[in-house]
């Protein structure tokens, strides 16, 4: 009998080195057309691209609404509210859900009895594939009316009415919901680290007299730190590219929400740049409404980029120990 | 399941492209896509034209949506025969294309049903959704009270270039501080969760919400029809130059057929 038949070592060598190379050029070729197209965009705005000034909306109409001339084209943009937009709500689900992630797997991996583990793991794990449109509609059809009708008070509504409506729709109900959404992955990476601590190590604290919960919070979480940095990075990346359920309960205006609104901060409403992406796509045919488009699509593309190093780069420590996450 | 998976799409791929040469073979197709807004009526008349004795068994139809400027790409790169757009003709648009009248469609201006107003007036519409007036106190027959929350779409969408272009007039804009939505869907639902809310949206995606009367003209189909009710826009069929074939006859068809005008008329607006 053949060892492998056709298929030698070499033929399959040769085979599946092509298919990666043209995951490669894909990618490559990817980049390369959406810098191209955005190109315009950004080369017409220079660094303003990316400050604030102005209404996004009704630069973005004016956009849609050029002239036919190419010579004509409007691209003035300054896209600040949906930067920050994209930075809050992605920051704020990310540090809210990594201490509940944490303590969650703490639990998970170290007190939590076996028949309460057996439920637990399975529905965290079906948790992290529930697609995100059905969050979306939960968020629009119970906690945004909720929000709207019991916790913003008239007298706030109209103390902003002449800048921004709140109308239940906002940043808080985004970094809600997104929160639950991204915390199951993190669950799932940080026990599987906490998991992966050598034994001895803990053994040994227990030895010296630490109780369960020092151990863990000394020796397992300290050791686990790279696999939550990088649990947080992966975490990021899912928060940046979520489009559908933040443009139905972030409020769906191009505002920049402002810390220094106290409380009504939360319900103000925000655009993250994906969902600005997904909610203007209609628009592709009018050139330089796409270009701009396109534009979106190449900031967030160098962002979860720039977010795929650091994660590389945050799984580095915990090799030189031996531990794999 | 995973094992089977690649077999399945195989399977699929395999069936629609024997499906689809049996479709080139015996019968002329005519795709379509764009408008949201217009593809229930053009599924109706799809149904209807290839019922009709002379198409029968040699015209098939793939309808797709996205929205109006999609159908407009679509057909100005020849991907589809026809383009639906509930929008007029824009400056920025393709070169080449020849929008093709085939329906008129109202567009009312809606609030929360709890906040019946009996009417508003051209001026009284500018006013509250440039944002001059900002609180239900200054709407006379409002039942709302504090601030208006204006509900709008997209800058993309055909039912936001209609409300601009009837209501608002050239020069107005609406407020910075509306929020904009992505479908009609959404805007809809967002109107039914806030009692402050306004908003417009084509007749046929008002139900639930109080449709406010325009100039004491209530947003009917019957007054759209008479021509009292003003707020009215045109829905097109897009072809890449003038049309040509099947799709040539399925546009006339549309427009001067019997039985196309009783459909349009169901709940729509004909042409004359």
């Amino acid at each position: 009998m053949r060892a492998g038949g056709f298929w030698t070592d070499a033929r399959v060598e040769r085979l599946l080195g092509g298919v990666a190379c043209i995951v490669l050029a894909l990618i490559a070729g990817m980049i390369a057309f959406v810098f191209q197209k955005a190109w315009p965009s950004f080369a017409h705005n220079g660094l303003a691209w990316f400050g604030g000034g102005g209404d996004v909306d009704l630069q973005l109409e004016d956009i849609f609404n050029s002239p036919a001339d190419p010579a004509h084209y409007v691209y003035t943009l300054h896209a600040w509210p949906l930067l920050w937009g994209t930075f809050v709500v992605t920051v704020g689900a990310v540090l809210v859900g990594m201490v509940f992630a944490l303590l969650s797997a703490i639990f998970i991996v170290e007190f939590a009895p076996q028949r309460i583990n057996r439920v637990l793991e399975p529905v965290v794990r079906l948790l992290a594939a529930v697609p995100s449109v059905v969050y979306g509609l939960i968020g629009i059809l119970v906690i945004v009316p909720f929000v709207g009708e019991h916790l913003i008070s008239l007298d706030r509504k109209e103390s902003v009415a002449n800048v921004v409506q709140l109308d239940g729709a906002g940043l808080g109900v985004g970094v809600l919901i997104l929160t639950v959404m991204i915390v199951p992955i993190m669950i799932a990476i940080v026990v599987d680290a906490l998991r992966a601590v050598p034994h001895g190590w803990r053994e040994g604290a227990a030895a010296l007299g630490a109780n369960r919960w020092r151990v863990m919070w000394t020796i397992s979480v300290r050791t686990a730190r790279p696999a939550i940095v990088a649990a947080a990075v992966l975490a990021t990346a899912r928060a940046l590219g979520e489009a559908i359920m933040l443009s139905m309960v972030a409020g769906s205006a191009s505002f920049a929400p402002n810390p220094i609104d106290g409380i009504t901060f939360l319900f103000e409403p925000t655009r993250p740049l994906a969902s600005a992406l997904v909610e203007n796509v209609e628009g592709l045919s009018v050139v330089p409404f796409g270009q701009t488009l396109f534009a979106f699509a190449a900031v967030l593309l160098v962002s979860s980029m720039l977010l795929s190093l650091a994660g590389f780069a945050a799984k580095q420590p915990m090799r030189k120990y031996g531990v794999r996450p | 399941m995973n094992r089977n998976r690649p077999l399945a799409i195989a399977a699929a791929l395999a069936v629609a492209a024997s499906l689809a040469l049996a479709a080139t073979a015996s019968a002329a197709t005519i795709t379509m896509s764009g408008s949201t807004s217009i593809a229930p009526l053009a599924t109706l008349l799809a149904k209807a034209f290839v019922k009709q004795p002379q198409y029968k068994g040699k015209v098939k139809f793939v309808i797709l949506q996205g929205g109006s400027d999609i159908g407009i790409t679509d057909v100005s790169r020849g991907r589809v025969s026809l383009g639906m757009s509930s929008r007029d003709p824009k400056p920025a648009d393709p070169g080449g294309i020849v929008f093709n009248k085939i329906a008129r469609d109202a567009v009312c201006v809606v609030t929360n049903a709890s906040n019946p107003i009996a009417t508003l007036s051209q001026t009284q519409i500018q006013d509250i959704f440039s944002g001059r007036i900002r609180s239900w106190s200054q709407v006379p027959g409002a039942s709302a009270s504090g601030p208006i929350d204006l509900v709008v779409r997209t800058a993309a969408s055909g039912t936001q270039d209609a409300f601009q272009n009837i209501f608002m007039g050239q020069t107005l804009r609406v407020a910075a501080s509306a929020t904009t939505k992505a479908s009609n869907g959404l805007q809809a639902q967002t109107i039914k969760s806030d009692p402050n809310a306004i908003g417009y949206a084509s007749f046929s995606f008002t139900k639930g919400l109080h449709d406010v009367p325009y100039q004491g003209v209530p947003c009917t189909l019957r007054n759209a029809k008479s021509g009292q009710y003003a707020g009215t826009r045109n829905f097109f069929l897009v072809s890449r130059g003038a049309a040509k074939g099947v799709a040539k006859e399925f546009i006339n068809f549309v427009r001067s057929n019997p039985t196309a005008l009783r459909i349009v008329a169901s709940d729509w607006v004909p042409l004359h």
